[in-house]
């Protein structure tokens, strides 16, 4: 991996951190979180990746210093964005947001794309997109599957600042605590064991379920299952309870 | 990845292109619902497997309507049904795939046919060079009895006599008519077989050139097999002494067994260009049926966006055999949404268990 200006990557045994060295996404980290996960695809065999950010923040979405009055807005680069959220939706590894401070827009996106949201109790969240003229990404497409449509109409129109505690209450958190760490380990411990493939298929289910039809959803889910089950995790399994 | 075939421009400078494909169907369509109708089916799990195979209707020679339903055709009028079909749907998709580059087929120094649904002899390609057209001195050969996934072991070849003759025109005709080929009962086995296939045939011009022509066509880099032994009658023909007739058996699970192989050679293939499935652009994938295209999305990690066309040709024409894939290939290029330098993955399925590959660079 080429060096990183606007990311720090980390690898300890299993865990990889990312951490986020600026509050505002700008292409060049859209660039950087790309060949991070070229890097974690590719090569690396850690099984658990975990988004954080620095000096008691994570993420305050888009930097608006990429944009200039005098010149045209190029949808290529909202695009890049969306991409790389794609590719850390669907890592061979089971993501985790690690949430401080104001978490706004495109942070909130990067949360969305993970799957477990933990935060420290003085986080607020809030998609300011709209309120600024422009869309929240693909949260459009997400947020009300974790809320329902209701809170996502909400939370994307109104653009409200939510406590950590509310989020939590909405699904869109799964854990609040003082003591981060201790909630991290916690966490990657429920996920264990991690069987990369069955993982990959579980969430690639869930998170195509709002979109896809009943008879449609099956025909995926057999397919799916069928992959799952000549995985070497399953006949494991299996063997294990005949000896026992 | 791409750096890799920057050091190596002079060697896929010299890989044959496919300039053009042109397609051809029978003139009658019908609906899954018309053919129930037509054939009077009862059984209800077989009128199920009609209504619910994600295919709308099919392009098939369909012999005359009988009183009580039941079609009569003996094994030696569906041979002579294959032979007219092949003629018929030849000279159309040959004409459509030569016409836009001002060629006919006496300009065709090599000719392949690929089919598997009639014996013929002599072969089509003799058939083709009497009555459509080609120089007495073309060069031949015939891909006979593979299967569904026999376009890619009939383009290989292809190619591969291309570059052996740069600037000379090549062309490969994967022609199946299915309706040639069925046994006609109340079972579910048959239901199954004759609920999904359709009559279509495909060509494609593949030349490589003597100099480097710039022209917006895909580059064929290279192919992949793969054969799972242990399924090898999974898909396979047989004689009915009831019916006199040959008929076609297809295993029940033997589309997701495909699909969990498909990743060994899409990887394999990728592999040997330094590449990455997440680095191809655009999957043209055989119309198998619903279940081996869920199991390869799920296997090799691609989307529904990504198998559109593959699943768009199951809904509008049916399993076409071993020409599937390029109409698919086809709606790809219609789109008009490739980009120079980008990779296509072509994959095949079929008897024995197979899967072939074969990567496009644009």
């Amino acid at each position: 991996m080429k060096p990183l200006e606007t990311l720090r990557y980390h690898e300890d045994g299993d865990l990889a951190t990312v951490t986020l060295l600026r509050p505002q996404i700008n292409m060049k980290m859209v660039r950087e979180l790309t060949a991070v996960c070229d890097h974690l695809e590719d090569e690396s065999a850690c099984k658990v990746v975990l988004f954080r950010g620095s000096g008691g923040q994570f993420c305050h979405g888009i930097d608006l210093e990429e944009f200039r009055p005098d010149q045209g807005v190029d949808i290529h680069g909202f695009n890049k964005w969306e991409k790389v959220c794609v590719r850390i939706e669907r890592l061979p590894k089971i993501t985790i947001a690690e949430m401080r401070g104001e978490v706004i827009g495109g942070g909130v996106q990067l949360a969305l794309v993970c799957d477990a949201r933990l935060a420290s109790p003085e986080v607020t969240l809030q998609l300011n997109e709209v309120r600024l003229g422009f869309l929240p990404g693909m949260a459009t497409f997400r947020l009300a599957k974790y809320v329902g449509l209701g809170r996502a109409k909400r939370m994307i129109m109104q653009c409200p600042t939510i406590s950590a505690e509310h989020a939590c209450e909405m699904g869109l958190i799964d854990e609040v605590s003082e003591q981060i760490a201790a909630a991290l380990d916690q966490t990657i411990a429920r996920f264990q064991p991690i069987h990369p493939v069955v993982i990959q298929l579980a969430r690639r289910l869930l998170n195509e379920s709002f979109a896809t039809d009943f008879e449609d959803a099956i025909g995926n889910f057999l397919a799916a299952q069928h992959r799952a089950v000549t995985q070497t995790a399953f006949l494991k399994t299996i063997k294990q309870h005949h000896k026992a | 990845m791409g750096e890799d075939w920057a050091i190596n421009a002079s060697m896929v400078a010299q890989r044959a292109r496919i300039l053009s494909v042109g397609t051809a169907n029978p003139p009658d369509y019908y609906t899954q619902q018309d053919i129930l109708d037509r054939f009077r089916v009862q059984n209800p799990v077989v009128r199920k497997i009609f209504t619910a195979s994600h295919i709308h209707g099919r392009y098939l020679y369909l012999p005359p309507e009988t009183e009580d339903g039941v079609p009569r055709e003996s094994q030696s009028a569906l041979l002579k049904k294959h032979r007219r079909g092949a003629l018929a749907l030849g000279r159309q998709a040959i004409a459509r795939c030569l016409e836009p580059e001002g060629l006919e087929p006496s300009d065709i120094d090599f000719l392949c046919c690929v089919s598997s649904t009639g014996f013929m002899l002599p072969a089509m390609t003799a058939m083709y060079i009497r009555h459509l057209g080609f120089r007495l001195d073309t060069q031949r050969t015939d891909v006979v009895g593979m299967g569904c996934h026999a376009g890619l072991n009939g383009m290989n070849p292809v190619v591969a006599w291309a570059m052996a003759n740069p600037g000379k025109n090549a062309l490969m005709v994967c022609c199946e008519v299915n309706s040639a080929l069925y046994v006609y009962d109340d079972s579910i086995g048959t239901g199954v077989v004759n609920s999904l296939f359709g009559d279509g045939c495909a060509a494609v011009l593949i030349r490589s050139a003597e100099s480097d022509e710039p022209r917006f066509s895909p580059r064929v880099l290279g192919f992949q097999s793969h054969i799972i032994p242990e399924t090898w009658q999974a898909m396979s023909y047989h004689w009915s002494d009831e019916h006199g007739k040959f008929y076609f058996n297809l295993d029940r699970d033997v589309p997701y067994v495909l699909g969990t192989h498909a990743e060994d050679p899409v990887r394999a293939l990728l592999g040997r260009f330094g590449l990455k499935p997440r680095h191809v652009q655009h999957w043209i994938i055989h119309s198998g049926g619903k279940k081996v295209i869920d199991a390869i999305k799920y296997t090799v990690g691609i989307t529904s966006h990504d198998v559109r066309h593959t699943t768009a040709v199951l809904r509008d024409y049916g399993n076409l055999g071993s020409g599937s894939f390029l109409f698919s290939y086809q709606r790809l290029l219609a789109e008009g949404r490739i980009q120079r330098g980008d990779y296509g993955l072509m994959m095949t399925m079929g008897p024995g268990s197979t899967i072939e590959t074969a990567l496009l660079r644009w």
